[in-house]
């Protein structure tokens, strides 16, 4: 330690002033202690919350079962929910087997006299090859069948080919009919 | 049992307030108030830890928060510190506020260290602390507080030439 280091010690000792602990700084103290224990409280409440929180969002988010996470049955074919009316056959049969022959179409019509082929029937007996299938829509639905069956005309072709004597059934036996 | 607590507190903090508030006001630079507030939080942290420090060095614990401190205030926020040319208040030959002068001068050459110079300089060489203590008690390595403090020493020889009179 040299001279100057000496000196500047000698000269930062000397130079303390009396300062007194006043009334002022009590309060300050006791404010600044009383601050600090605010904040402190206010920190581990918001840390308790957030842990709180934290957890409750853990657990909302914790997977509960295996089985809920599998996706569900199928939902049942509307195909075979209708009842059994009599006048779901004719509509039925072409799209539940497109590619049965066809013969079976006029038999299930025969097997039911009642079911002639009124004007709204032909329709609908129309309608569902169109959404099944080209092929089965080709093979049931021509035009001149349905003709042929309003007028009753053509109903001795028709059920000599088919062998469904009774009924001048309008679909099916056409397709089949020699002069087609 | 509080209040034993706050009793011991209270007269710890009036006995030595006088020296820690001069410690503070040489780390500070010669800022009055902010030594104040430096000293307040000081204080207020030496409450929270009483029960631990109350028997062993409660001073210690106070000086080595206040130079911690004080060595960290320049990274949080400027004080208002500038650089200058020249001293204020040069005290003329004489004059019978030699001492005040004196004190300024010393007050304002320690505003122009850095933090970290200051703090090792007051130290090293107002508290009398070996190296390894004042490493130590600013949390650096030893190195490092020697070199802080003799950049400290070497740059107030320059600034307090005229005022500690040179060897001769």
């Amino acid at each position: 330690m040299d001279r100057f280091e000496r000196q500047l010690t000698q000269l930062m000792q000397q130079d303390r002033q009396p300062a007194a602990f006043e009334i002022r700084h009590r309060e300050a103290l006791r404010a600044g202690v009383r601050a600090r224990r605010r904040v402190r409280a206010a920190r581990r409440a918001a840390g308790s919350v957030l842990a709180v929180a934290g957890l409750g969002l853990g657990l909302f988010l914790w997977p509960h079962g295996h089985t809920d996470d599998r996706p569900t049955a199928p939902n049942p074919r509307p195909a075979v929910s209708p009842t059994p009316t009599p006048a779901a056959s004719p509509t039925r049969s072409p799209s539940q087997s497109p590619s049965l022959s066809p013969s079976a179409p006029p038999a299930s019509s025969t097997a039911t006299p009642s079911d002639s082929p009124t004007p709204g029937d032909t329709g609908a007996a129309s309608e569902p090859p169109a959404t099944t299938g080209t092929t089965a829509t080709t093979s049931y639905r021509p035009p001149p069948a349905t003709a042929t069956a309003r007028g009753g005309s053509t109903t001795a072709p028709a059920t000599a080919s088919v062998s469904a004597p009774a009924e001048p059934s309008d679909h099916p036996s056409s397709v089949v009919s020699p002069s087609g | 049992m509080e209040q034993t607590r706050a009793g011991e507190y209270d007269a710890f903090v009036a006995a030595r307030w006088s020296v820690l508030f001069h410690l503070a006001r040489l780390l500070t630079g010669g800022d009055r108030h902010r030594a104040e507030d430096l000293l307040q939080e000081s204080l207020v942290k030496l409450w929270f830890v009483w029960p631990k420090v109350a028997d062993e060095a409660p001073e210690a614990y106070v000086r080595k928060v206040l130079a911690r401190a004080a060595a960290r205030s320049a990274r949080r926020r400027w004080w208002g510190e500038r650089p200058v040319e020249q001293l204020p208040e040069v005290a003329a030959a004489g004059d019978m506020s030699a001492t005040v002068a004196e004190r300024s001068r010393l007050e304002a050459a320690l505003a122009q260290l850095s933090p970290q110079q200051r703090a090792a300089v007051v130290l090293r060489y107002y508290q009398d602390l070996p190296d390894r203590q004042v490493a130590e008690t600013l949390g650096c390595p030893v190195g490092t507080a020697r070199s802080h403090a003799a950049r400290g020493v070497a740059r107030l020889r320059r600034l307090l030439a005229d005022v500690i009179e040179p060897v001769g």
